[in-house]
C-alpha cells in the first residue's frame, strides 16, 4: 500500500520550570493509504504529543526540535511529498482540518461553549471551502428563480467572483470589516450552514436542521463527540487522527462511535490514526499497531502479528496485563512506574522495568530493526 | 430571553425596596429628638422640641414613618441639604451633571482600555509586552488614588500650570451663568453643551479640567480589569476547544479574538459592571481632590457635617445605580453566554 504520512525521528521537548521534558525521543511511524493505524501505550508515554507534533499543534511550552513529517499527497510519489515541519504556519493552517484533522478526547471540553453547533462546523467550511462555496453561490445567483434587487445582485456577483478567485483578497477583507458591506458574507454563511446540516445528517444525528442552532450544553456526550467528528470530517480529510476519541464515553456510545469511524473510513476518509490505551479497540479496528513507551516507539507490527507474536518485552508485559475471562489468580502488572521524562533512564528507557535487561540496555539506545516482514522492534534482545 | 429580562427587572424592584427599608432603619436608630433637631433653625424652636417631634410624627410606628418617607420620596421631596443650602432634590440635579460628565469619559475608557490591554497581555503572556503591562498594573493598583491624584496635580498644575482643578475657568462660568439667551444648557454637561452651542473654546476648557480627574479615576480600574482579563484569557487559551479550533485550521487571530476572548469576557463583564457602577456613585476622592462639585464632593461634605437627608438620598441613589448596573450585567451576560440565555 502507498504511504500517506511518514514521521521520522520526531523530537519534541517541553520547557517547563522543573526542566526539559523530553516527551518524544526520535519517534517515527508510517501510516499507509487506506489503513487504520493504532498507537497504544500507557498514559503519559507521548502518544498525544506525537500526533500533535505531526499536526504541529503542540501546546506551549512544547517545541518540535527535529525530525521530519512527510505527507504524500498522491500516493508514494516523492515529488508530491511535503515535509510539514518545514512549512510556514499559514500553510499548516490551510492543511489542518482540510487534509489532516483531529478529534479529541473530551467531547465536553472540545466544543466552544458559547458558539452554536452550526457555527462551529461552518468554520471548517469557511476556512477551507470558500472558493468552492463562492462558485456555488455564483451559480445560484445567476439562476433565473433568484430574486434579488438588481444592483445588489450585481454587487454580490462581483464580490463572489472575487471570492471564487482569491478568498483572501484584500478587497474582501476590507468589505468584511465595514458594517453594512459585511452582509455580503451572509450567503456564504448560509451555504456553510447548509453543508454543516448535510454533514451531521450523515453522522445519523436526528433532526440536523434544528441541532445546528443548539449549543453544546444542550447535547449529550455521545452527540457532542459526533459533532466533534463532524467538525473534523467537514472537508473530507485524507487522515483523521482520533486522540482517545472514545475513552471518556460509556461503552454503548463507544461502540457506536467506533462503528461510525469504521463506516466513515469506507466512504469519506482515507486513513485513520487511532490513539488509545484500550487494546480491545485496537484488536477490533486497526490494521497496524505501534506501541509507545516513555517517548519511544518500541514495536510496530500488523495487528495479528502483534497480538500473537509480541517481541518487545514491554509489548509482552502490556498484553499480559489485559484481564481475560480465563484468568486465574492475580492480574499481572508491570513493576515500577513510568519514568519521569525530565531525566529519563539512560539507554533503553524501559530497562529499569524490564525483566530481560542487560548491561548494554543501560548504555545505548536500541536501534529499530525489522525482525520479520513489516514487524519492527527496538530492543537489544534482537540483533540484525 | 424576554422572560429572563422581565424576571430580572421585577427582581430589581424587590432589591430597591430592600435597600430603602435598610436605609430607613439606619435612620431610625437616631432618637426622635435627634431627628427633629435637623429642622431646628433657632434657639426658640429648640425649646419646642417635644411639640416638633409630635407634629412631625417622629414617635409613630416604624411602618407608618416608612410609608410617609416613601411618599415624600416619590414626590422628590427629600428634605433640605445644609451643605448645599438648597432642597436635596434641587442640589442633586445641579451636582449630577458634573459626576455624569466625569463618568461619561472615564467609564468607556477604563472598560475598553482595560479589556484591550488584558487581552494583549494574555495573548502574549510572559513576553516583554506582558511584563510591561503587568508592572504598570501593579503600580497603579497599589498606588492610593488620593496620592496619585496629588502627584498629578503637583506636576501638571504645580509645575506646568496646564490642568487646573475645578470644573471650568471662572470667566466661562460667569459667562454661562449671565448669558442664558446666548448659551443654552442642553445637557448641563459642559463639554457637550460647548460643542452644541458652537463654543469650542468652552468645550476645550472643560475638557482640560476633566483630563486629570479622568486619568486618576481610570488608572486604578484599568489596572484591575487588566489583571482579571489577563488571567481569564490565559485560562481560556489553554482549554481544549482552542485545540479543536487549531485542528480545524483556524488562524491565530480567529482563535484569540473569536474563540478565546469572547469566553474570557464572561467573568470580566461582572467586574466591569460593578466598577462602572461604583465609579458612578463613588468618585468621592477624585471630586474632593480636584474640587469638582459633583455628587461625590457633596456626599463627602454632607458626611462631615452629618447632613442626614443628603446621606440618605445618596444611599438610595447608589442603591439604584448598583441595581441597574447589575441588571445591565445580567443582560450582557445572557447576550454573551447561551448557557444563561437558554436555561
Amino acid at each position: 500500500m502507498p504511504k500517506l504520512i511518514q514521521a521520522e525521528d520526531v523530537v519534541t521537548n517541553f520547557y517547563t520550570y522543573e526542566g526539559v521534558v523530553k516527551a518524544l525521543n526520535k519517534v517515527g511511524l508510517v501510516v499507509d493509504h487506506g489503513a487504520t493505524f493504532g498507537l497504544v501505550g500507557e498514559s503519559g508515554c507521548g502518544k498525544s504529543v506525537m500526533v500533535r507534533s505531526m499536526m504541529r499543534i503542540v501546546q506551549e511550552p512544547g517545541q518540535i526540535e527535529g525530525g521530519k513529517v512527510v505527507l504524500f499527497f498522491n500516493g508514494d510519489q516523492q515529488q508530491e511529498a511535503v515535509d510539514l515541519l518545514q512549512q510556514s504556519e499559514a500553510y499548516m493552517e490551510d492543511l489542518r482540518g482540510n487534509h489532516i484533522s483531529m478529534i479529541f478526547q473530551e467531547p465536553n471540553a472540545a466544543l466552544n461553549p458559547i458558539m452554536s453547533i452550526g457555527d462551529q462546523i461552518s468554520e471548517s467550511f469557511l476556512f477551507h471551502r470558500k472558493k468552492e462555496m463562492s462558485k456555488k453561490i455564483l451559480e445560484d445567483l445567476s439562476a433565473d428563480d433568484c430574486r434579488v434587487f438588481l444592483p445588489l445582485k450585481k454587487l454580490q456577483q462581483t464580490l463572489y467572483t472575487i471570492a471564487a478567485d482569491n478568498p483572501k483578497s484584500f478587497i474582501l477583507i476590507i468589505c468584511s470589516k465595514i458594517p453594512i458591506l459585511s452582509l455580503w458574507q451572509r450567503r456564504l454563511k448560509r451555504e456553510a450552514l447548509q453543508r454543516s446540516i448535510d454533514i451531521i445528517r450523515k453522522l445519523s444525528i436526528s433532526n440536523p436542521s434544528e441541532t445546528v442552532h443548539r449549543y453544546p450544553h444542550n447535547l449529550s456526550g455521545g452527540m457532542k463527540q459526533r459533532i466533534v467528528i463532524a467538525i473534523a470530517l467537514a472537508c473530507h480529510p485524507m487522515l483523521l487522527i482520533a486522540d482517545e476519541a472514545t475513552s471518556n464515553l460509556d461503552v454503548t456510545i463507544q461502540a457506536q462511535i467506533l462503528e461510525l469511524l469504521k463506516d466513515l473510513k469506507k466512504t469519506e476518509i482515507a486513513s485513520i490514526l487511532l490513539i488509545t490505551h484500550d487494546l480491545g479497540i485496537v484488536a477490533e479496528t486497526c490494521d497496524r499497531v505501534g506501541v509507545m513507551y516513555a517517548g519511544n516507539l518500541c514495536e510496530v507490527a500488523d495487528v495479528e502479528k502483534l497480538f500473537q507474536n509480541p517481541q518487545h518485552p514491554y509489548t509482552k508485559a502490556l498484553l499480559e496485563s489485559v484481564p481475560k475471562f480465563s484468568q486465574e489468580g492475580r492480574l499481572r502488572s508491570i513493576d515500577g512506574a513510568v519514568p519521569n521524562l525530565v531525566s529519563p533512564p539512560s539507554g533503553c528507557r524501559f530497562h529499569p522495568r524490564c525483566s530481560h535487561a542487560m548491561e548494554i540496555c543501560k548504555q545505548t539506545f536500541p536501534e529499530e530493526i525489522e525482525i520479520e516482514e513489516n514487524h519492527m522492534v527496538a530492543c537489544h534482545l534482537y540483533v540484525k | 430571553m424576554l422572560a429572563f429580562i422581565t424576571r430580572r427587572f421585577l427582581f430589581m424592584f424587590v432589591v430597591v425596596f430592600g435597600v430603602s427599608v435598610l436605609i430607613f432603619s439606619i435612620l431610625m436608630t437616631f432618637s426622635p429628638e435627634r431627628r427633629a433637631a435637623v429642622y431646628v433653625r433657632s434657639p426658640q424652636q429648640a425649646q419646642n422640641l417635644p411639640q416638633l417631634v409630635e407634629s412631625l410624627g417622629l414617635n409613630d410606628p416604624f411602618y407608618i414613618q416608612y410609608f410617609r418617607w416613601v411618599k415624600e420620596l416619590t414626590h422628590f421631596n427629600l428634605g433640605y441639604s445644609v451643605v448645599a443650602a438648597r432642597p436635596v432634590w434641587d442640589a442633586f440635579k445641579s451636582f449630577l451633571p458634573v459626576t455624569l460628565e466625569l463618568n461619561l469619559y472615564s467609564v468607556p475608557i477604563m472598560i475598553i482600555v482595560g479589556i484591550w490591554l488584558g487581552t494583549i497581555s494574555g495573548i502574549y503572556h510572559d513576553t516583554y509586552i506582558d511584563h510591561i503591562t503587568r508592572i504598570f498594573a501593579i503600580i497603579f493598583w497599589s498606588l492610593p488614588t488620593f496620592l496619585f491624584a496629588l502627584i498629578l496635580l503637583m506636576i501638571f498644575y504645580g509645575y506646568f500650570e496646564v490642568f487646573s482643578p475645578g470644573i471650568i475657568s471662572d470667566a466661562y462660568s460667569v459667562y454661562i451663568h449671565d448669558n442664558p439667551d446666548k448659551y443654552t444648557q442642553y445637557t448641563h454637561l459642559l463639554t457637550i453643551d460647548g460643542i452644541l452651542n458652537g463654543r469650542f473654546d468652552i468645550a476645550w476648557d472643560a475638557a482640560k479640567h476633566l483630563f486629570l480627574p479622568v486619568v486618576t479615576q481610570v488608572m486604578v480600574i484599568i489596572a484591575l480589569l487588566l489583571r482579571v482579563m489577563r488571567s481569564s484569557m490565559i485560562e481560556e487559551t489553554s482549554k481544549d476547544y482552542i485545540m479543536t479550533a487549531r485542528a480545524k485550521g483556524a488562524d491565530k487571530k480567529t482563535i484569540n479574538f473569536k474563540h478565546a476572548r469572547k469566553n474570557a469576557l464572561i467573568p470580566v463583564v461582572t467586574v466591569a459592571g460593578w466598577l462602572a457602577a461604583f465609579s458612578m456613585s463613588g468618585s468621592i476622592e477624585v471630586e474632593v481632590i480636584f474640587t469638582r462639585q459633583g455628587l461625590g464632593w457633596w456626599l463627602a461634605n454632607a458626611a462631615i457635617q452629618l447632613d442626614i437627608p443628603v446621606i440618605m438620598a445618596m444611599c438610595m441613589f447608589m442603591g439604584i445605580i448598583i441595581v441597574t448596573a447589575n441588571l445591565a450585567v445580567d443582560i450582557l451576560y445572557a447576550y454573551i453566554d447561551p448557557r444563561i440565555r437558554l436555561s
